[in-house]
C-alpha cells in the first residue's frame, strides 16, 4: 500500500495535477506518524501508512499556511473523508480543488482507536483514487454505534452534572480543541466575540460550561466524529462523548449522518415539517 | 459617549398605578440605572400631552434614549417612536417596556407588580443602551399587480384596479375566468341569473386596456418583496394559438371525442377533447385536453411527438385559418417573468366532493347530487337546460331532500367550520325546484338556519312560507337504495321523532374547502394559511384583505366561505389596498434587517462563508458577495444580506455560528444587554 | 424545609414577537392571572434565538427557561419555528446529557389567540421548577464568576467591554 501511496503521490506531483500532497510521515518513534507536507516528486518516500496514522489531516485544509502551498492531494482514511464532504457542503473547499487519496483502513491506534470499533466506512466514500482493497462498507446498526453513550445516559442526572461538572472544570480554555478541529474553520471563533462577550474567556467553571457545550452545539449535524478534539485535549476531556451524543440525536430526530451522503441536505440548515416535538409543550 | 436615558413610567390611568406603585419605579429607575438621567411618571403617555411632555423632555433633557414603561409595545411602541421622531431623535432609540399587559393586569400583589416593573424597566433600558440609529429603507414600487385566480374576485378586483389606472396581470389556471360564480344559475338573493350579471363583467376584463389575462396559466414562482415582486408564470401549452384562433367554434363541432365529462358541468353534461368550458367563456378560444385527445394519447402510446401523430387532426384540418392554422400540436408551455408591484389571491374554493360520507352513498347513487351539481341542473344553460332531472334516469324528481351541513361544522370530516352559504342557496334551490317543479316537494334538513345578511332572512322565510319547503331540524344518519327510490333516515328533533322519506333525489349542501392546491400557493407566495388550509388575514378584524406577506393581499373564498356580495366587497377592498400602495414611488420599511459585519483587511469579515444563513433565509435575502484583491482575485466568498428581501426574522444570526451576521434592532449586543439585566428581586 | 418555602423561581422566557408574546398580551387584556416569577424577552421570531442565549440566562441565574412561538405552520416568517425546533432537538438532549432537568428548559407553541394556554404554561414551567428548586449547580458555578446572581446586576459597560465604536 505504502508503494502505490508513494506511486500515486509522484505522479500527482509530476504531472503538476496537484502542488502538494499532505500526507502522513514516520515520526520521531515507530508508534508515531507525523502530517508530511510534500511538494516535490523526489520526496514521495516520507509518505508513509500505518496503523499509527490516527489524526484527521483534513484540519490543514482550514490553515492558511498549508493553503499557500496551492491544490493539495490529501490523504484520508474513511472517516477523514467523511469530512470533506462536510466541507464541501459548506462551501469551504471545492471538489475540483481537492485530489482525495483515500486508503483503506482496518483501524488505526494501538489499541484501537475508539472510533475504529464502530467503523462502518474502511472505504471512504468519496475518492479519486483508492489506495488499498475496494472493501464492502457493512453500515453497522444505529445501537452498535452509538453504544459508547449508554453508560453515560444512564447515569442520573446528578451524576451527569457531577460527571461534566468534574471534567468541565479541568478545562484550561486552551482552544486546542477548536484548532485541530476541521470543521472548526471559523475566522472569529464565538469565544473571540467580545461586544458582546457572550463566553467567558478565563477559566473558571461557568465559562466552561458555556464553552463545551457551545463548542459541541456548533458540531451538531456536523462532527464526524474523529475524536482528534479529545485526542489534543491536554487534560482528557472526554469531548467526544459530547460529540457523539449530538450525533446520536441528529441521526435519530433526523435520519442525518453528516458527511455520509453528498446529497444529503446539512441537518442544521433545513427542516422536515415532520420533525420531532414530543417535547413541545 | 455614554447615553442619556428617560424613563417614562405610565399610570395608563388606573389600569397600571392600581397594581403597579409607578413613582417607585420611576425612582428606582433613576436611582439605580446606569444611564438613566431623567424619570418620571403621567398619567397617560399615549395622550397628546403625555407625547407632548416626551417630546420636551427629550429636548430640555438632551435624551437620546427613551423607554416608556406602559402597555404592549404592540400598542404604542408606533405612537412613541413618531412621536421622538418630532424632536429629531431616531425612533429605534425608543422602546417600550410592557409593564401593563405583563404586569400590572396579570399579578394583583402590588408589591409584586412593582417589583416585576422595576425589573421589566431596568432589561428595557439596558437594551435601550445598547440601541442604535436606523433608518427606514426606501425601495422603489412598481406600479403593476398581479390577480392570481379569475374568479368573481379576482374579475373585480382586476377591474378595480385597472380602473385605476394602473396595469393589472390577471391569472387564471382554467381556460376561461368565471370560476364558480360561471355554474351558478340563480342567485340569492335577489334570483337573478348569475352568468347574466357576470359575463358583462368578463367581457370587461377581456377588453380593459389595462388587463393583460393570462388563462391555462398558473404562477410557478415567486420572489422578491412588497412594491418589487419578481413572478414566474407558466403559460400552459394549450395546443391553440390564441392570437391567429378567433374563436370559430369549427374545431370543437368536428371532434370526434365527444363523450368527455365535463368539469363545468359537475359531470353532468359531456364535452369533446378541444373545448371550451362553456359558451360565454373569456377567452372564447378553445384548449385541448391532451389526456383524452385521440392524437395525444395516439402520440403517448407509440412515444412520439404529438405533431407527428397522423390520428384524428380532424380540429387542424378544419381550422379556417390560414396560411398557419390556430391549432399546434407542438406548442409548448411558456414561461413569462413580470414584476409587480402587489398581488392579489383570489383563488376560491372547490366544494367538498360527494363521495366522502360513507352514509350517504359514497358518490355510487347517482341521484344524490351536491349543490353545485344542483346549480348546473337548474341553470338554463346547463345539460338538462334548466330542467331539475334525475341524472340517473332523467325523471322529474317529485320528493326532493336537500340536506344542509354536509361536511361542514362536523370537525369529524374535517371542517370544523360553517360554510356560510349553504342555509342560503339550499333556500334558493328549494325554491328554484318549486318553480320548476310544481307538483314536488322538497325536504330541508338542516341543524341551523344561520342567514344573516340583508334580506336573507326574508329569502329564507319565502322557501319554507311561500314555497312550502318542509324544513326538519335534524340530521340524516343514512340513505339507501330501495328500487327506484332513495330512503332517506333521518332525524326531526324538534318533534324527537324519527323520520323516513322515499325521495327521488337527493342533494347535498357540500362544504366548501380550501382548494387542494392552497398549500403550494400559500408556499410559492409565503403566505400563512389556517388549519383549513384557507389563507389567513393578518388581522381578523383590523387587516382582513392583508395577507401575513407585505404586498400580498387576499379576495374572496380563498380566505375563507364566502357568497358573492362579501367576495366582490373583499376584492374591492384589497384592490383599494393596492391601489394605495402603488400610488406611492417609494415604500418605507422597517429597518430591522440582518447585516453581515465587515471589518478592515486583512479580515475582511468574520464571514467564513459557510452559508448556512443562506440555507435557512425563508426570504433568499443572502446573497453571496466575493471580496477581492486588486489584481480581481478572490479572497474570500462571504455573505451579504439584501435588505430588499429582508423580512428581519433573525433566522440568519441565529445560525450563523461565529455571530458574523445580526439582526438590526435586535443586535448581539442588545439581547446581551436584556437577558443580563435579568436580575430578579 | 424552609428553604423551599420561600424560594422563588426565577423563570427566563424567550417569546417570538407574533405568536406566544402577543398571547402572553392578550393574557393581559383578558385580565388573567398567573405567577410573577417570568421575565419575557421579545424576539422577532423562535428561529431568531440562539441556544446561546438560553445559556446565557442559565449563566445569570434562571432556574427555568420557556422557548415559545407559533404552532408549527403559523410561522410569521413562514419557516422560523421549524428551523427552531430542529435546534431544541439536538440542543435539548446536550443539556440533558450534561445533567440539566429536563424541566428547567421547555418549549411551547402558543399562538395569539392562546392567551389561556400562556397561562397554563408558564404556570406549569414555574410550578415545575418550583418542584426542583434552585439551579444550584449551576449557581455554584456562576459563583466563581466576577458577576454571579446576588452580587447586583451588572450594568453592560462593565461586561462587554469598551463602550466606544
Ligand atoms: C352550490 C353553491 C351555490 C352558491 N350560490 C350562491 C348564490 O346564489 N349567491 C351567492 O352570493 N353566492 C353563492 N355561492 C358562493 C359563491 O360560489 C362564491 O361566493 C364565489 O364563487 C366566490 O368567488 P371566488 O372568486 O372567491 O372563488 P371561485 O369562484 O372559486 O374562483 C376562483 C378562481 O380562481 C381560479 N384558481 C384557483 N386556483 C388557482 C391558481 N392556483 N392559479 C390561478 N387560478 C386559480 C379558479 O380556477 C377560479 O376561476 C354558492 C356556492 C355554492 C357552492
Ligand atoms: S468535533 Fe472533534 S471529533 Fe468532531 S470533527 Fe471536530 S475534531 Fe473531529
Ligand atoms: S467553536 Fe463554533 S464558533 Fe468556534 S470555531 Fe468552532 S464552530 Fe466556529
Ligand atoms: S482542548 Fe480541552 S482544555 Fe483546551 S479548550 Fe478544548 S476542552 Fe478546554
Ligand atoms: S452563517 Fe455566518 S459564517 Fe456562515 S456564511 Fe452566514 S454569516 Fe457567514
Ligand atoms: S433576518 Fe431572516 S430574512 Fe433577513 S437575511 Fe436573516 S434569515 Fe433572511
Amino acid at each position: 500500500m505504502i508503494e502505490a501511496l508513494r506511486k500515486k503521490a509522484e505522479e500527482l506531483l509530476k504531472n503538476k495535477t496537484v502542488s502538494v500532497v499532505f500526507g502522513y510521515g514516520e515520526g520521531s518513534t515507530p508508534e508515531r506518524t507525523r502530517p508530511v507536507f510534500i511538494t516535490k516528486p523526489e520526496e514521495v518516500n516520507k509518505l508513509t501508512w500505518n496503523k499509527y496514522c490516527v489524526y484527521n489531516l483534513t484540519t490543514y485544509l482550514k490553515r492558511q499556511e498549508t493553503r499557500k502551498l496551492g491544490k493539495p492531494a490529501i490523504v484520508v482514511k474513511g472517516c477523514d473523508a467523511r469530512t470533506l464532504i462536510v466541507l464541501m457542503k459548506e462551501s469551504q473547499i471545492k471538489r475540483e480543488d481537492v485530489y482525495i487519496l483515500g486508503v483503506s483502513c482496518d483501524g488505526v491506534g494501538d489499541p484501537l482507536a475508539e472510533k475504529c470499533k464502530a467503523c462502518d466506512v474502511h472505504t471512504p466514500r468519496i475518492y479519486d483514487d483508492l489506495i488499498g482493497e475496494k472493501g464492502e462498507n457493512k453500515e453497522l446498526p444505529f445501537d452498535e454505534r452509538y453504544a459508547e453513550l449508554d453508560e453515560y445516559e444512564n447515569l442520573s442526572e446528578k451524576e451527569k452534572w457531577e460527571f461534566w461538572q468534574k471534567q468541565f472544570e479541568k478545562c484550561i480554555k486552551c482552544y486546542a480543541c477548536s484548532n485541530i478541529c476541521p470543521l472548526c474553520f471559523c475566522d472569529r471563533c464565538i469565544v473571540e466575540k467580545n461586544q458582546p462577550q457572550w463566553i467567558d474567556p478565563s477559566a473558571h467553571a461557568r465559562g466552561n460550561l458555556s464553552w463545551n457545550v457551545t463548542r459541541a452545539y456548533h458540531l451538531a449535524g456536523r462532527c464526524i466524529n474523529c475524536e482528534e478534539c479529545q485526542r489534543v485535549c491536554p487534560v482528557d476531556i472526554p469531548l467526544n462523548l459530547l460529540n457523539k451524543k449530538l450525533a446520536k440525536e441528529a441521526e435519530k430526530n433526523f435520519n442525518y449522518r453528516p458527511g455520509y451522503n453528498i446529497d444529503d441536505e446539512l441537518a442544521m440548515s433545513t427542516y422536515n415539517e415532520k420533525d420531532n416535538q414530543d417535547f413541545v409543550r | 459617549m455614554g447615553k442619556k436615558v428617560g424613563v417614562f413610567v405610565c399610570h395608563c390611568g388606573t389600569n397600571i398605578s392600581a397594581t403597579v406603585d409607578v413613582e417607585k419605579v420611576a425612582e428606582e429607575a433613576k436611582k439605580k440605572y446606569p444611564g438613566v438621567s431623567y424619570a418620571t411618571t403621567y398619567k397617560y403617555m399615549c395622550s397628546d400631552p403625555g407625547q407632548k411632555l416626551l417630546r420636551d423632555k427629550i429636548k430640555e433633557e438632551g435624551l437620546t434614549g427613551v423607554v416608556v414603561a406602559a402597555c404592549s409595545p404592540k400598542m404604542h411602541e408606533r405612537t412613541f417612536r413618531n412621536a421622538a421622531v418630532k424632536t429629531g431623535l431616531n425612533p429605534y432609540q425608543v422602546e417600550v417596556s410592557n409593564i401593563r399587559e405583563q404586569c400590572s393586569w396579570v399579578h394583583q400583589d402590588k408589591a409584586v407588580g412593582t417589583e416585576k416593573s422595576i425589573d421589566l424597566v431596568r432589561m428595557m433600558t439596558e437594551k435601550t443602551r445598547k440601541d442604535t440609529s436606523l433608518d427606514a429603507i426606501k425601495v422603489p414600487v412598481t406600479k403593476r399587480a398581479l390577480v392570481i385566480g379569475g374568479g368573481i374576485a379576482g374579475i373585480q378586483a382586476a377591474l378595480d384596479i385597472a380602473d385605476g389606472g394602473n396595469e393589472v396581470i390577471l391569472v387564471e389556471k382554467d381556460a376561461s375566468i368565471g370560476g364558480h360564480m360561471a355554474q351558478l344559475s340563480e342567485t340569492f338573493p335577489t334570483l337573478d341569473c348569475s352568468q347574466c350579471i357576470l359575463t358583462p363583467r368578463m367581457v370587461e376584463v377581456a377588453q380593459h386596456e389595462n388587463i393583460k389575462l393570462y388563462t391555462w396559466s398558473q404562477v410557478e414562482s415567486v420572489g422578491g418583496y412588497i412594491g418589487n415582486f419578481d413572478v414566474k408564470i407558466r403559460k400552459k401549452a394549450r395546443a391553440v394559438d390564441l392570437d391567429l384562433c378567433t374563436g370559430c367554434s369549427s374545431c370543437w363541432q368536428v371532434c370526434p371525442s365527444k363523450k368527455i365529462k365535463s368539469e363545468f358541468d359537475t359531470e353532468l353534461g359531456n364535452r369533446t377533447a378541444i373545448y371550451i368550458p362553456f359558451p360565454q367563456a373569456i377567452p372564447s378560444k378553445p384548449v385541448i385536453d391532451k389526456e383524452h385527445c385521440l392524437l395525444y394519447r395516439d402520440a403517448r402510446k407509440k412515444n412520439i411527438p404529438p405533431e407527428d401523430s397522423k390520428v384524428c387532426r380532424k380540429c387542424y384540418d378544419v381550422c379556417p385559418i390560414a396560411p398557419v392554422k390556430a391549432i399546434d400540436y407542438a406548442q409548448e408551455d411558456e414561461i413569462v417573468e413580470v414584476k409587480v408591484g402587489a398581488i392579489v389571491v383570489a383563488t376560491g374554493y372547490k366544494e367538498l366532493p360527494n363521495n366522502v360520507y360513507g352514509e350517504y352513498g359514497k358518490g355510487k347513487y347517482q341521484d344524490v347530487i351536491t349543490g353545485l351539481q344542483f346549480e348546473r341542473l337548474a341553470s338554463a344553460s346547463g345539460p338538462t337546460e334548466g330542467e331539475i332531472r334525475r341524472p340517473s334516469d332523467g325523471k322529474e324528481p317529485e320528493i326532493i331532500v336537500f340536506i344542509q351541513c354536509v361536511g361542514s361544522r362536523d370537525p369529524a370530516k374535517g371542517c370544523s367550520y360553517c360554510s356560510k352559504t349553504c342555509c342560503m342557496y339550499t333556500a334558493k334551490h328549494a325554491m328554484l325546484y318549486k318553480h320548476k317543479v310544481h307538483h314536488g316537494h322538497a325536504f330541508v334538513f338542516y341543524i341551523d338556519i344561520r342567514c344573516a345578511g340583508k334580506n336573507y332572512e326574508e329569502f329564507s322565510l319565502r322557501a319554507i312560507e311561500e314555497e312550502g319547503a318542509t324544513y326538519l331540524r335534524g340530521r340524516v344518519s343514512r340513505i339507501y337504495k330501495k328500487g327506484e327510490k332513495l330512503i332517506v333516515l333521518g332525524a326531526d328533533t324538534l318533534t324527537g321523532s324519527q323520520v323516513e322519506i322515499e325521495a327521488d333525489m337527493v342533494v347535498l349542501a357540500s362544504a366548501m374547502k380550501a382548494q387542494d392546491d392552497a398549500e403550494v400557493v400559500a408556499r410559492t407566495l409565503s403566505i400563512q394559511y389556517d388549519k383549513d388550509r384557507f389563507f389567513s388575514e393578518l388581522h381578523p378584524k383590523l387587516r382582513p384583505v392583508e395577507s401575513s406577506n407585505a404586498g400580498i393581499f387576499l379576495a374572496g373564498a380563498c380566505q375563507g366561505p364566502k357568497d358573492i356580495p362579501e367576495t366582490v366587497a373583499q376584492a374591492s377592498g384589497a384592490a383599494a389596498k393596492v391601489m394605495a400602495l402603488l400610488s406611492s414611488d417609494e415604500l418605507e420599511r422597517e429597518p430591522v434587517v440582518a447585516k453581515v459585519d465587515r471589518l478592515p483587511p486583512p479580515v475582511f469579515s468574520t464571514c467564513i462563508g459557510c452559508f448556512y444563513c443562506q440555507r435557512v433565509c425563508p426570504y433568499g435575502a443572502i446573497e453571496q458577495e466575493d471580496i477581492k484583491a486588486r489584481d480581481g482575485s478572490v479572497i474570500k466568498t462571504v455573505a451579504r444580506v439584501n435588505e430588499g428581501l429582508c423580512q428581519g426574522c433573525g433566522l440568519c444570526a441565529a445560525t450563523c455560528r461565529s455571530k458574523s451576521v445580526e439582526l438590526a434592532g435586535f443586535s448581539d449586543e442588545q439581547v446581551y444587554a436584556e437577558i443580563n439585566s435579568v436580575e430578579f428581586n | 424545609m424552609s428553604n423551599e418555602t420561600t424560594f422563588e423561581p426565577r423563570i427566563v422566557a424567550f417569546l417570538c414577537n407574533w405568536c406566544t408574546y402577543a398571547g402572553a398580551d392578550l393574557a393581559g387584556t383578558g385580565r388573567k392571572q398567573y405567577q410573577a416569577n417570568v421575565r419575557i424577552i421579545k424576539l422577532p421570531c423562535t428561529g431568531g434565538i440562539d441556544p446561546l442565549f438560553l445559556i446565557k440566562a442559565f449563566e445569570r441565574g434562571a432556574d427555568g427557561i420557556l422557548v415559545s412561538g407559533c404552532h408549527p405552520g403559523d410561522c410569521h416568517y413562514n419557516s422560523g419555528n421549524y428551523h427552531a425546533r430542529r435546534r431544541w432537538n439536538v440542543f435539548k438532549p446536550l443539556l440533558e446529557f450534561c445533567g440539566i432537568n429536563p424541566d428547567r428548559i421547555q418549549f411551547s407553541w402558543i399562538s395569539a389567540a392562546e392567551g389561556g394556554k400562556w397561562v397554563e404554561t408558564i404556570n406549569s414551567v414555574i410550578d415545575a421548577v418550583r418542584v426542583l428548586g434552585p439551579f444550584e449547580g449551576y449557581q455554584k458555578i456562576n459563583a466563581i464568576g466576577p458577576e454571579g446572581p446576588g452580587e447586583g446586576f451588572a450594568p453592560s459597560s462593565d461586561t462587554t467591554g469598551c463602550e466606544c465604536k
